[in-house]
């Protein structure tokens, strides 16, 4: 505390323009100029995209006509873009669930464990470091119907005979898998980390009680580890709703649009139809609410009194 | 003698004497060429392709094409989705990346025309070297599909990959007193046969038989294939995608006028379609047109619509090989039409005109009759050629029978056929064909997948491929 | 630590030790069996790849691996990209991020918080959204088919990601060190240099990490702003997929030395991971 008044008054002769700039100003200044320059320009020209018809149809070049609002008018009425928004939220919810369910599962598991915890922690954090972009191919290759090892076992126990990304619903459920598959790790590795801060003696004095594992884990290990967790989610979160490779690698967004989540029908936009006006207007759209939802999940973290 | 008049009195193509050892003559006459071939010596140029046969050839083999020019080339692979993407963004930032453009005349050439350099400068210009045997040498449909946009010449045909049918050719033999006996009419494949017999023997195969679990099999994934594989059903009943489709189809047209995709005749068309997919294999709506080409290989399928260079996968050893037959596809109540999917080659126009002479060079040599000739018996299995000369080669006609050194011949009879330009199927090609193909397919998918009537998914089509082609961008 | 340890047994049952064992069993098992079929199949003859049974039994060959590394098209062009550009982006990632995170975490200013979000939000660009101001910047700089551009792409989602993590690190260390060597007269710089480094070593290794793997992994920067002479190994990976097949036994085989350098690397710095990603959010802002 001292040292914050302490700082304050150091602080004050600066404010009054003695030295131009901070040595805390200073330290960030190379990051936040690189950072304004590929970021703050590029933002203020997706705002100017959204604004004008920018179609790279002819070939001539990148011609910006000015169209107001004409692209937000037709966002919002577009059922396409609708429908690719309903996709990706029961994307979102299927894939960011299953990874906090499994994940918190998981750790649970490891966390017991009494020999071997290190390997198998090692071997369960494989899937993050693999590309996205080889995590969907890889997952065409395992359900192929043909020669797909995963298609053969479903296939031999009779639990699904059919074409896996031929089906609306059964390709559905396997680009969530693999997502789940990729991405539960990362949840998995965040929760153990709270879980080794979860008081020891409050555990030792519920069990003295006669608590049983799972009052335990509701009482005491849920509420020192929820904090933890929402912090995971905020992790995840972010990053749902930027990445496709994996689906674009798999499905290309089929059958019958059953995969085309936003950011696929965001591509297809820019770089097939070549609109990249129209393209912005649904860009700056997902990030709003990217940027939403970073803002939910932080507001509860400092309300919790995790963050400053 | 100058190297010109050798080449002409040689009667062969350029790269092939290059090849052959004019490399050794080019050399006692440094930094300049008869026939221009070195004045761009020392520049290095980018081709930017699809992963295709031709490019993978080439790319193996270049060395002739720096020993004739001096010329170093870069070439860059990648699937037509991104080459796509990198070619747009390239002509329209005019950067310049890429000189010689593998260009897709529906997905690149279209939406791009005003991007490319009109080949006719090139052509006539005396300092350059000419197209050996001259560009009436090209298949000519193909010379116009893959070549032409409006009045401009933009592309030299490069590859020319086009549907066909595809049987096995045992198990018609073995079964065919069966089917005619069952089916009442002679089920050998020719182009004779209608879509409603194949129908009907795709039918006959998934009940009567255990060799082949199913009697059909398409690239019936939400995808580009699925479109191309719907196109010859549509023009084998006499529907198109606009009036005059075909016509739009050799020259290209920024106005095409309303889509017919509402027409009865593509309304029956699709109802064909459907029909035809329900009792096709099971995986057909998540096939493209690689998982396809696998499906039938692997012994899926007794018959399919498939482009014809997969030939090469299914000859090669271990595969079914002499089990396989070729006809071209079925005739419907107009005609057989049989999807021609064939790209040329192209230069950036926004690039230095020093550039773009070079890039012709690259043109010229990589269409040659006898680069196309290496290529085609290359080992990492290059395309089929654009060239009618080449076809006429003793040595290439050896290869349509097999066992042959260039397995992607064996389908030739069949494609010659369906080359005719009363056979052939072009796509049209207008600026906003990549979107309405996936107005298309996607509509297409839905009806495959219940969602949608035939006629609704049609209807639904046409109006999302009008939008399109008025600008609009809602897509599917 | 010791003492959670003793307090947590509790599942001291064997029957549910049998239970704990075998659902692990289950996890790895999932977790393992694609990454290890892809190594499986990068060994196996284009036939035995494509069976219709899956093969164990199989007689392995390297073949697949030969042909990726040989050739015209050699591995080893995409190889060097992939090292250069993710590892440039990296170090100036780490470096800035640490200098940057450092001054933020000693900021007092009221304002900073809204600062720390602007920076993380920059992150949740959509990335196809972003390729074409991008591309128009590269192509006037000239960047355009150079791993420059590449470099700077991989920075407009790693610089903010090492931003806030680094930020998390310096703002949990003690404050006392480094008063006690102003003291001494150290300035401020040689403060952060002598003394907040090293304290923070663990927390730079897991940025440095996490960020060579965003770059390493990323393809759809790779493929839009790569040329012929700076494309990256992802970006290989999906030239397999040709015209004419997908070459499954080299794809398996491009997939296994893309993923294996960042597992391994990955793997080594496990300890250092949980402590950066859970600090990074928790005390990010």
């Amino acid at each position: 505390m001292a040292s914050r008044a302490l700082e304050a008054a150091r602080l004050r002769p600066i404010r009054q323009g003695k030295r131009r700039f901070s040595f805390e100003v200073k330290m960030m200044l190379p990051a936040l100029l690189i950072l304004a320059a590929i970021s703050i320009v590029p933002f203020f020209y997706l705002i100017y995209m959204t604004l004008n018809k920018i179609s790279l149809v002819g070939g001539v070049g990148i011609a910006p006509k000015w169209i107001g609002f004409h692209n937000w008018a037709q966002m919002f009425t577009d059922s396409n873009v609708g429908a690719g928004w309903i996709t990706m939220v029961i994307f979102f919810v299927a894939t960011v669930g299953l990874e906090m369910l499994l994940g918190l599962g998981i750790a649970l598991l490891v966390y017991e464990m009494v020999w071997g915890k290190n390997i198998v922690l090692s071997i369960l954090l494989i899937p993050m470091f693999v590309a996205p972009v080889i995590v969907g191919l890889l997952g065409r290759f395992l359900v192929n119907p043909t020669y797909g090892v995963y298609a053969w076992v479903l296939r031999e126990t009779h639990i699904f005979t059919g074409n896996i990304l031929g089906g609306q619903v059964s390709a559905f459920i396997a680009v969530v898998l693999m997502d789940v598959w990729e991405w539960t790790p990362l949840i998995v590795l965040i929760t153990l980390a709270g879980l080794v801060s979860v008081p020891g003696q409050v555990l030792e004095a519920a069990k003295v009680d006669g608590a049983g594992y799972w009052q335990r884990l509701r009482h005491v290990v849920v509420p020192s580890i929820s904090g933890i967790v929402l912090v995971a989610l905020l992790i995840r979160s972010m990053d749902a709703l930027r990445y496709f490779d994996v689906i674009w690698q798999s499905t290309a967004g089929g059958p019958a649009n059953a995969t085309k989540i936003i950011p696929l029908r965001l591509y297809e936009v820019a770089f097939q139809f070549l609109n990249l006006g129209y393209a912005a207007t649904i860009g700056i759209v997902m990030l709003a609410l990217s940027i939403a939802i970073a803002m939910l999940f932080t507001g509860i973290l400092r309300r919790r009194g995790l963050i400053g | 003698m100058t190297r010109k008049t050798f080449l002409k009195t040689a009667g062969v193509g350029i790269a092939g004497a290059a090849a052959a050892g004019l490399a050794g003559c080019s050399s006692s006459t440094p930094s300049h060429g008869g026939s221009g071939w070195k004045q761009y010596s020392g520049m290095t140029l980018n081709f930017i392709s699809e992963n295709t046969g031709p490019s993978s050839a080439i790319a193996a083999n270049l060395q002739p094409f720096v020993d004739l020019t001096g010329i170093n080339v870069n070439i860059s692979q990648l699937v037509l989705t991104s080459v796509e993407q990198k070619v747009a963004l390239d002509l329209s930032a005019h950067s310049g990346q890429y000189q010689v453009i593998y260009a897709d005349p529906y997905n690149i050439m279209a939406p791009l025309s005003d991007g490319f350099a009109d080949l006719s400068t090139f052509m006539h210009d005396k300092t350059l070297p000419s197209v050996p045997k001259g560009t009436a040498d090209f298949v000519p449909t193909q010379l116009l599909a893959a070549g032409r946009f409006g009045d401009k010449l933009l592309a030299l045909p490069y590859d020319c990959p086009t549907i066909i049918w595809c049987y096995r050719k045992d198990l018609f033999e073995k079964y065919h007193d069966a089917m005619q006996h069952d089916l009442g009419f002679d089920p050998t494949p020719s182009i004779k046969t209608t879509w409603d017999q194949y129908l009907q023997m795709a039918r006959w195969f998934n009940t009567n038989q255990d060799e082949v679990p199913y009697g059909t099999g398409h690239q019936a994934k939400q995808f580009t294939s699925l479109n191309d594989d719907f196109a010859n059903v549509l023009w084998a009943y006499g529907g198109d995608y606009f009036h005059n489709g075909q016509h739009i189809g050799k020259y290209g047209s920024t106005d095409p006028g309303p889509c017919t995709l509402d027409q009865p005749e593509a309304i029956r068309a699709a109802e064909f379609y459907n029909e035809m997919l329900s009792v096709a294999h099971p995986g057909s709506v998540s096939w493209d047109w690689n998982d396809l080409a696998e499906a039938f290989g692997d012994g899926l399928i007794a018959m399919c619509p498939c482009w014809h260079e997969d030939a090469a996968s299914w000859f090669a050893p271990g595969g079914l090989g002499d089990k396989i037959g070729f006809s071209p596809l079925p005739t419907g109540p107009a005609r057989s039409a049989n999807h021609y999917g064939g790209t040329g080659i192209s230069i950036n126009k926004y690039i230095t005109t020093d550039e773009q002479r070079a890039a012709w060079l690259f043109l010229v040599w990589a269409t040659a009759p006898q680069t196309q000739e290496a290529g085609l018996f290359s080992k990492v299995g290059g395309g089929t050629p654009t060239r009618q000369s080449v076809y006429q080669m003793p040595k290439v006609k050896r290869a349509t029978k097999p066992p042959s050194d260039a397995p992607n011949m064996i389908p030739y009879d069949a494609v010659k056929v369906a080359w005719e330009p009363q056979n052939i199927g072009l796509r049209p090609k207008v600026p906003y064909w990549n979107q309405c193909d996936a107005v298309i397919f996607t509509e297409l998918s839905k009806m495959l997948a219940g969602h949608k009537s035939p006629a609704d998914a049609m209807r639904d089509a046409k109006r999302g491929v009008d939008d399109a082609v008025n600008g609009g961008s809602s897509g599917v | 630590m010791s003492q959670t340890h003793t307090a947590r047994r509790g599942l001291r049952l064997p029957g549910r030790r049998i239970v704990l064992y075998v659902a692990l069993a289950v996890v790895v098992l999932w977790t393992v069996v694609p990454v290890a079929w892809m190594a499986i199949s990068s060994l196996k003859n284009p036939a035995d790849v494509l069976s219709r049974t899956p093969l164990l039994d199989f007689s392995p060959t390297m073949a697949n691996y030969a042909g990726l590394f040989s050739g015209g098209n050699s591995l080893l062009t995409y190889v060097r990209s992939s090292v250069l550009a993710a590892g440039i982006s990296t170090i100036l990632a780490t470096v800035l991020g640490s200098l940057a995170g450092y001054g933020l975490a000693r900021s007092r200013w009221r304002g900073k918080r809204h600062l720390a979000f602007w920076i993380i939000s920059t992150r949740m660009v959509p990335i196809a959204a972003v390729i074409l101001p991008l591309y128009i910047g590269f192509t006037y700089l000239h960047l355009i088919n150079s791993i420059w551009a590449l470099v700077v792409a991989y920075l407009s989602f790693n610089l903010p990601f090492a931003i806030w993590i680094m930020n998390a690190f310096f703002a949990d260390l003690p404050q006392g060190i480094e008063e006690a060597a102003r003291v001494d007269g150290a300035n401020r710089f040689q403060t952060f240099y002598r003394i907040a480094v090293p304290l923070t070593k663990p927390g730079i290794v897991t940025t440095a990490i996490l960020c060579l793997v965003f770059a390493w992994n990323d393809y759809a920067f790779a493929v839009t702003f790569s040329g012929p002479g700076s494309a990256t190994l992802p970006v290989a990976a999906s030239q397999l997929i040709t015209q004419t097949g997908v070459n499954w036994g080299q794809l398996t085989a491009i997939g296994t030395v893309v993923a294996l350098p960042m597992v391994v690397i990955g793997l080594a710095v496990r300890k250092y991971l949980v402590r950066g990603l859970t600090l990074g959010a928790v005390t990010g802002e």
